[in-house]
């Protein structure tokens, strides 16, 4: 075994949203570290996030479920959530699944931070 | 009324034990908090047992007639009930004490007694129990909840089609393995009517029952929605999703692979719900990808129109549909299944059954992952059009 924590997510706060960066794997035993991350931000006021993809390497449809219920969440406050710099392989997962429809996807942070 | 007292069984062949329990927890017995039983050998102790199965507490001389305390132990250690017995010995009597506990004994008391001791011996000990009988407790609603599981997952698994028999137009197989937890995959295939086959895939986001519950009513959708009324694939996914949107609160959502195979002309109309691409088996032995269809999971989006797509199969070919649980199942070495074994495998199986094919590329994924615990349902649905005389 390699990495016990296969998922981490680490807050950025800026001043018209926040980043999150999630690294690793989001998977049925992982997804409950997501949840919670979003949840303390939603918690804590911070209603506009912006998820950076860079280092995601793999996510499940529990995974998918999750980032679901972040942009209804945020939403639901008056905010949005986006989502940035898919891997190749994580952008087919979106694309197959149909989520790019219904989630706001862009190529760079800069373009969803320009965005909000 | 309270709830019964606490009964405590003291086994002594000499009047002492018993005047000095009666004395000193006279105000406990009067208020109905404890009661004693008394014996006066082990085989006395042992009837009275029988007779009084809520005695979980035994205050026990080890010197008696008929049967001594030691005997006593010994047989309540084999008896079903889990009783905890106190050894009262002579001060000193180190050898008898040892025995004692050896043999399960919970604590041991010398005389003479010291009144505080018996006190405090004997709250321990109704404690233990008590701690005992709330883990057996737990336990058996756990074990009943674990049964519930079970249950439920049977009933799913119950839920599968009826085989389709082999004709010389089409021979259709499908292999599950559910992982140990209920939920997931779903698989079906029916008749629309004589000549058109349905097809289908699934597999639901996340596990558990709220899971379970979701594929098998979306199972039911979509075997009403295309037995009445059915026009094409996609027109029936649009109804199912607006169905599973209208109460979705926790966002739960199912890919989906419908396809309706038509028997006369090979022709295969489908619609793709999110689901990974089925692949498309050749006669001549090439793997394509049965193209995406631009659409999204089923589930989330009210409102939403799904389109079809339609390829044609051939004499001899072979529709493979599968779940992400055979291409990202994992080996000891975190390894994954992955597309390209899928493919090559399948690339060696032109012209076999679907039985075989079904139950070959299952085998393979398994000799693959070996001793890996397999955490996520493996599914996958075959279906050979004009296969021809075989």
């Amino acid at each position: 075994m390699e990495d016990k924590a296969k998922l981490s997510v680490e807050a950025e706060h800026g001043d018209k949203a926040t980043v999150l960066i999630v690294t690793g794997r989001v998977d049925g035993s992982s997804v409950g570290i997501l949840e919670s991350a979003v949840q303390e931000q939603i918690n804590a006021g911070n209603k506009t996030l912006v998820f950076d993809f860079t280092d995601l390497s793999y996510i499940s449809s529990a995974g998918l479920r999750a980032l679901l219920i972040a942009a209804r969440l945020t939403q639901k406050e008056g905010g949005r959530a986006l989502f940035c710099a898919l891997a190749e392989h994580i952008a087919e997962i979106f694309e197959i699944s149909g989520f790019n429809e219904i989630l706001d996807i862009r190529t760079t942070r800069t373009d969803a931070l320009g965005a909000v | 009324m309270g709830k019964s007292p606490t009964q405590v069984l003291v086994v002594d062949d000499e009047e002492d034990l018993e005047l000095l329990v009666r004395q000193k927890f006279r105000r406990r017995i009067r208020d109905g908090d404890l009661k004693f039983l008394f014996a006066h050998n082990g085989k006395e102790a042992l009837e009275v047992l029988e007779e009084h199965p809520d005695v979980y507490l035994v205050l026990s001389d080890i010197n008696m007639p008929v049967m001594d305390g030691l005997t006593l132990l010994s047989q309540l250690a084999d008896g079903e009930q889990d009783i905890q017995a106190v050894i009262v010995s002579a001060y000193g009597d180190m050898k008898n004490i040892r025995t004692a506990m050896n043999r399960g004994a919970f604590d041991f008391l010398t005389k003479p007694i010291d009144f505080n001791d018996l006190e405090a011996t004997i709250e321990k000990g109704l404690k233990h129990v008590q701690a005992l009988q709330s883990a057996l407790e737990t336990r058996d609603r756990l074990v009943a909840v674990k049964q519930e599981l079970d249950m439920a997952r049977d009933v799913q698994m119950s839920l599968q089609p009826k085989e389709i028999p082999d004709s010389e137009t089409h021979d259709i197989k499908a292999v599950i393995l559910p992982a140990r937890e209920v939920g997931g995959d779903l698989y079906d295939f029916f008749h629309i009517d004589e000549s058109r086959i349905a097809l289908v895939i699934a597999d639901v986001s996340g596990k558990g029952v709220p899971a379970a519950l979701f594929t098998t009513v979306t199972r039911a959708l979509l075997r009403v929605t295309s037995s009445k009324d059915y026009s094409t694939p996609a027109e029936c996914l649009t109804r199912v999703n607006e169905l599973l949107c209208e109460s979705n609160p926790s966002c739960i959502f199912i890919t989906l692979f419908f396809g309706v195979l038509d028997l006369r002309n090979g022709e295969l109309h489908y619609s793709n719900a999110g689901h990974n691409p089925p692949r498309l088996l050749l006669a001549d032995s090439q793997v394509e990808i049965v193209p995406k269809t631009k659409n999204i999971v089923l589930g989330i989006q009210p409102g939403h129109t799904y389109n079809n797509d339609q390829i044609q199969l051939k004499p001899g070919d072979t529709l493979f549909l599968y779940t992400d649980g055979i291409t990202e199942a994992e080996n000891l070495q975190d390894e994954e299944f992955t597309e390209s074994r899928l493919d090559e495998k399948l690339t060696g199986l032109a012209g076999a059954s679907a039985e075989r094919v079904a139950t070959e590329i299952v085998d393979a994924v398994q000799e693959f992952v070996g001793d890996a615990p397999q955490s996520d349902d493996i599914t996958c649905v075959v279906a050979r059009f004009r296969p021809g005389p075989s």
